[in-house]
């Protein structure tokens, strides 16, 4: 059990933190730290997928620009209140996720992560050329939010709010029933269909779950930005979710948050400081990659073991997981270059 | 008529453009298991690259200018090898993407950094710049010569990969890379030959499309989704694949133009989409096993 409640205490002090900071930071800081929060459960519903199912997805970008746009549309066209737009959110994403997730989880591996990719490029095509409806390339911007939310604080504590809900439901996820076999599937696809598990099922679901977290995000981004436009929707998007995963480690169920911390701090400082913060997240991925590809948790875990969770092994992407029988390896051929 | 003459001269040149970007980016893929994102930074600087050495200037220079990027792109793409690549050929297929982002984010910093952002334009050396007429359609010239550009690489690569020893060991890098080193083959200088040879490709495709396009950042993201697009329908790692993707994005992208412009954007993603339904590895692809 101690295993279960010690992150949970992390997350309660954690939140105690960000409430005080709540209370005594500046508007503008509150600001970036209300985007960090929002795009931590972004980031820690992608890793659902990265981390738990080994499932790399470039196309939660998708479900996050329809959170968005659920609120923004729903504003524009439907007269929707920011209420509405928000419980519409969820739905609008899941069935987004289902819709996705019946396809791109026929394909594996590459093709998995390049097919979502492709979703999220046409979600972004779709959005940015259907102007009459989307507003195209501009968006949708302007006062839609009640005037409660409006200001920076209580803005701030709502998102706060929402995302502590919604993580502490996906913490009950992962360590349900459910997230284990899904952690099965991702360790050894092939034994766990053997067990009887159905494998494809346990994936949907994951990607419909994640979907509909990503999709709250994105109605959490408009408190804070009080707009929706199409480059939410897009790979580059999709692939800053994975990249706050990787940052923040994807073995421990709140890395991904710590990196979406960094992320959005470090973007901030990195913006105001110099105008070449792209090439030192490059340069930071690069370096993650070569040396430390189980990111930032990681790091510390070495420090101190202590974010690290117990049983969460080193997932794979490819399935090398998978126990291979002696003398199976002499006799798979990989596909090469053909004519 | 004389319009699907001008439609099919279009759809061909578009997807020589895309086939020469998507061999390079499969070809890597065959050889190492790796996709390559930051190979749209390859394209994309060898067009900025014929945009500086050509300038405004017509005629040989320009074709000097297509050379000389190709083989600086190539010495690029050697040290990204030497440096970054073959440091992670056995990591997972998640540290090769998040490295090679990477790279394309500092790729796509340093052009901006030396090229600025405005777009620039190239001529078309005045040989090859006129209008041809056929069947009473009239179509650029310049699209002739995308499409020979195109056949070409194609056909070498087949000759290279089918018909020398070092096709074969490109292949058997794959199948057993330890076997082929005991043979004495130098498998580290196969690699960055490959690896090299593919940017080369990328180079190549973004230099020769400067005169249909506006150079310009943005280029290298625009580029590398259509190529995974494409290399993605043939099958990843198979050449004759990535043609075949190509026609058909080329085909798909002009076919979307003439029919419901505002929606063309979107025919690629659906084309891509609809044939991973049914082939879930491409179309002339081998389903990807574990490793």
């Amino acid at each position: 059990m101690t295993a279960v409640w010690r992150p949970l205490a992390g997350l309660v002090g954690l939140a105690a933190v960000l409430t005080g900071l709540g209370f005594t930071l500046g508007a503008s800081q509150l600001l970036t730290l209300n985007e960090a929060v929002g795009l931590a459960l972004f980031a820690v519903a992608t890793n659902l997928l990265v981390g738990y199912g080994g499932l790399v997805s470039f196309g939660q970008a998708v479900f996050y620009g329809v959170g968005a746009y659920s609120v923004a549309l729903g504003w524009e066209h439907l007269h929707w209140s920011y209420w509405e737009g928000l419980a519409a959110a969820p739905l609008l994403g899941g069935v987004a996720a289902l819709v996705v997730g019946l396809i791109a989880l026929r394909a594996r591996f590459l093709y998995f992560a390049l097919l979502t990719l492709a979703f999220s490029q046409l979600a972004y095509e779709i959005a940015e050329n259907q102007y009459h409806f989307t507003g195209g390339a501009n968006g949708v911007f302007g006062a839609m939010l009640p005037v409660s939310l409006a200001q920076p604080r209580t803005g701030y504590f709502f998102v706060l709010a929402i995302t502590a809900g919604c993580l502490a439901i996906l913490w009950k996820v992962t360590a349900s029933p459910f997230g284990l076999t899904l952690r099965s599937i991702r360790e050894n696809r092939n034994r766990a269909e053997a067990l009887g598990v159905n494998v494809f099922g346990h994936e949907l679901i994951a990607f419909v779950i994640s979907g509909v977290f990503c999709s709250v995000a994105g109605a959490l981004f408009v408190v804070y930005s009080q707009s929706a436009y199409p480059e939410l929707l897009d790979w580059a998007q999709s692939g800053y979710a994975v990249f706050m995963v990787v940052i923040g480690g994807m073995f421990t169920f709140l890395g991904p948050a710590l990196g979406a911390l960094v992320y959005t701090l470090g973007q901030q400082y990195l913006v105001a400081h110099t105008t070449q913060w792209q090439l030192i997240l490059g340069a930071v991925l690069v370096l993650i990659a070569l040396f430390r590809p189980d990111g930032l948790a990681g790091l510390f875990g070495l420090a101190g073991r202590r974010l690290r969770r117990p049983g969460l092994a080193r997932p794979t992407l490819a399935g090398s997981g998978e126990i291979q029988e002696p003398g199976e390896e002499r006799t798979r051929r990989s596909p090469g270059v053909r004519r | 008529m004389s319009t699907f003459i001008i439609d099919a001269v279009g759809a061909l040149s578009t997807a020589g453009t895309l086939f020469i970007v998507s061999a390079g980016l499969t070809l890597v893929f065959g050889a190492m298991r790796l996709i390559n994102i930051a190979h749209g930074s390859f394209y994309m600087y060898g067009a900025f690259l014929v945009t500086t050495i050509g300038a405004a200037s017509a005629g040989l220079r320009f074709w000097l200018a297509v050379v000389a990027g190709c083989l600086a792109v190539g010495l690029i793409g050697t040290a990204v090898e030497v440096g970054v690549m073959r440091r992670i050929y056995n990591s997972e297929h998640l540290t090769q993407l998040i490295a090679t982002f990477g790279l394309f984010l500092i790729f796509a910093d340093l052009a901006l950094k030396f090229w600025g952002n405005s777009s620039r334009t190239v001529t078309a050396p005045a040989a090859v710049d006129g209008r041809l007429s056929l069947g009473g359609a009239t179509f650029p010239e310049y699209d002739l010569v995308i499409i020979g550009f195109a056949a070409v690489v194609g056909v070498s690569l087949w000759a290279l990969l089918q018909r020398s020893a070092f096709g074969w060991r490109i292949q058997a890098a794959v199948e057993d890379p330890e076997a082929l080193q005991a043979s004495g083959v130098n498998l580290r200088l196969l690699r960055t030959g490959v690896f090299a040879l593919g940017a080369v490709l990328a180079g190549l495709a973004g230099a020769i499309v400067t005169p249909q396009v506006a150079v310009a950042p943005g280029m290298d993201s625009a580029i590398i989704v259509s190529a995974f697009i494409v290399a993605i329908i043939g099958g990843l790692g198979s050449v004759a694949g990535a043609a075949l993707g190509a026609l058909i994005i080329g085909t798909a992208e002009t076919i979307g133009t003439v029919v419901a412009p505002s929606w063309a954007s979107t025919f690629i993603y659906l084309a891509m989409i609809i044939v991973l339904v049914l082939r879930p590895a491409g179309l002339l692809g081998i389903p990807e096993r574990a490793r």
